[in-house]
């Protein structure tokens, strides 16, 4: 118990007495510039990032619950290699993948189109995030498309729906809380991204993860960069609150294991 | 089309590891060993590599002994607030790493420790225990009721059945923990990054930093062989799940 419990408190507590008691750590957050532009760059990656990875992620899990459970097994070996190769094998990938001699600006430089810029920049960030996501909104999905009566699709086959007529209003709606429990799980996953906004992100672009480390390694300030960190906390509190209304969200993020 | 994307980036580095020339260059030009061989024989990568180790079998022991039991007696034991020291055991999975990096920074700054593989343990222990309390209850599940009785019945003290009787049919669950534990914390970078220091880093963090400032083309091999290991212990906790 206690060691889940100190390094939390250390957070808040050196968030709040630095080494008396204050709030100016907080205070000085809000009326930050920094803090601002950052709580914002970090609330716009990691909605986009969920809501790609939902798109993505979607159809994948759909194929996967459309497989006997042989070929599913098999399949999904394809899932969960990437979700437990480090991040940083991921990340030097998409360095060598996206980057200005890269593999894709090789192959539109051979063809004559001019490079175009992926790396360093949002678009590296989201790709990376949106990569290390998939995962983790599949199970969700893949639950509650497994757990749908089939009958209900076939008795609307039978009376002459067509197939999309039958996913738009059938299987699609049934399988939001699913969407919804894996958009969440995206969400609080991304709040605290580091190591992809630091090799893929652009200079200046960065995350609250980021900004803790800028307080706490570089500026030294210990007190700032736990009043972050506990912003950061509750934020993800939030969703994890959200997340636990969801229906079978709590166990989603157990199933990854 | 969505299976390429998810699997792609991990299966690139192996082409780019058997790359002879310094600079990232795909499809490779020639075929050479000599990554590997920087990585093998120069010193600084292998060190980072064994310290990794040595911290993520003390990963994986600690949070063995601390979560089989814990998840064990929140599967049998009823007691008030179980639920939500459940809910507490878990939380570290979806607490951001920053934090528990910060946390555990702090925490050790407060009461002056100055190693630096003890805080970076617990740290790991504090990410990987989730996974094995989780795997170890999904275990339990398997684990017939009856067979615990019936021993209770022919006299074993609550500790004997435990040993002889629990941990037995348990096993591939701790199996499976134990592997997630260890490759957890042998790949984990925010947390070694955040609480090493100079002189002290593990072969993520030494990668992390390798990959910011130039990227050596060793770190190919390096991904390559990481891959690898993920894929090992994938396909070794598959096959554990098959005995069953």
């Amino acid at each position: 118990m206690a060691i889940f419990l100190a390094p939390l408190w250390s957070v808040l507590r050196q968030s709040l007495f630095d080494p008396n008691f204050t709030l100016n750590g907080y205070s000085e957050i809000i009326e930050s510039h920094l803090f601002i532009k950052i709580l914002y760059n970090t609330l716009q990656i990691s909605l986009t990032a969920a809501f790609v990875t939902l798109i993505v992620g979607y159809p994948i899990a759909y194929h996967l619950s459309r497989q006997s459970p042989r070929r599913r097994a098999l399949l999904l070996i394809l899932v969960m290699l990437p979700f437990w190769t480090s991040i940083l094998v991921k990340s030097y990938a998409f360095m060598v993948i996206l980057g200005q001699d890269g593999i894709i600006n090789t192959v539109l430089y051979s063809v004559g189109l001019p490079k175009i810029q992926l790396l360093y920049n949002r678009t590296g960030v989201i790709i990376g995030t949106v990569h290390f996501l998939v995962p983790f909104v599949l199970f969700p999905i893949m639950t509650s498309l497994l757990g749908q009566n089939p009958d209900l699709a076939r008795a609307a086959q039978i009376m002459g729906a067509s197939r999309l007529r039958i996913f738009l209003r059938i299987t699609l709606p049934l399988s939001l809380p699913g969407v919804a429990a894996g958009g969440l799980l995206a969400l609080v996953q991304t709040f605290g991204f580091f190591i992809t906004t630091a090799l893929l992100g652009g200079r200046g672009d960065l995350m609250m993860a980021n900004l803790i480390d800028l307080y706490t390694r570089e500026i030294l300030n210990w007190n700032l960069a736990s009043a972050v960190a506990v912003t950061l906390l509750a934020l993800s509190g939030g969703i994890i609150f959200a997340l636990g209304r969801v229906r079978g969200g709590m166990s989603a993020f157990g199933q990854a294991a | 089309m969505g299976y390429v994307f998810l699997i792609l980036p991990t299966l690139i580095v192996v082409p780019l590891s058997f790359n002879a020339g310094t600079e990232l260059s795909f499809p490779p030009t020639s075929f050479s060993l000599a990554q590997y061989r920087t990585y093998f024989f120069e010193s600084n990568w292998w060190e980072a590599t064994v310290l990794s180790f040595w911290v993520g079998i003390a990963t994986m022991m600690l949070s063995l002994v601390l979560g089989v039991p814990a998840a064990y007696a929140l599967v049998r034991a009823d007691f008030p607030g179980k639920k939500i020291l459940t809910l507490f055991l878990l939380s570290p999975i979806l607490v951001p790493v920053i934090v528990v990096a910060l946390g555990v920074y702090l925490y050790f700054a407060s009461i002056g420790i100055k190693g630096v593989a003890l805080p970076i343990v617990l740290g790991h222990t504090l990410i990987a225990m989730p996974f094995v309390v989780i795997t170890a209850m999904a275990g339990m599940q398997n684990v017939d009721r009856n067979l615990e009785v019936a021993s209770q019945i022919m006299g074993a003290g609550r500790l004997l059945i435990f040993y002889k009787v629990t941990l037995p049919l348990l096993r591939p669950a701790i199996v499976a923990g134990a592997l997630f534990s260890f490759l957890i914390s042998f790949d984990e970078v925010v947390i070694a990054y955040f609480v090493g220091r100079a002189g002290f880093s593990t072969l993520p963090v030494k990668m992390f930093g390798s990959i910011q400032w130039e990227i050596s083309p060793v770190i190919a091999a390096i991904s390559t062989l990481l891959t690898l290991l993920s894929l090992g212990v994938c396909l070794l906790v598959a096959a554990t799940a098959k005995d069953e």
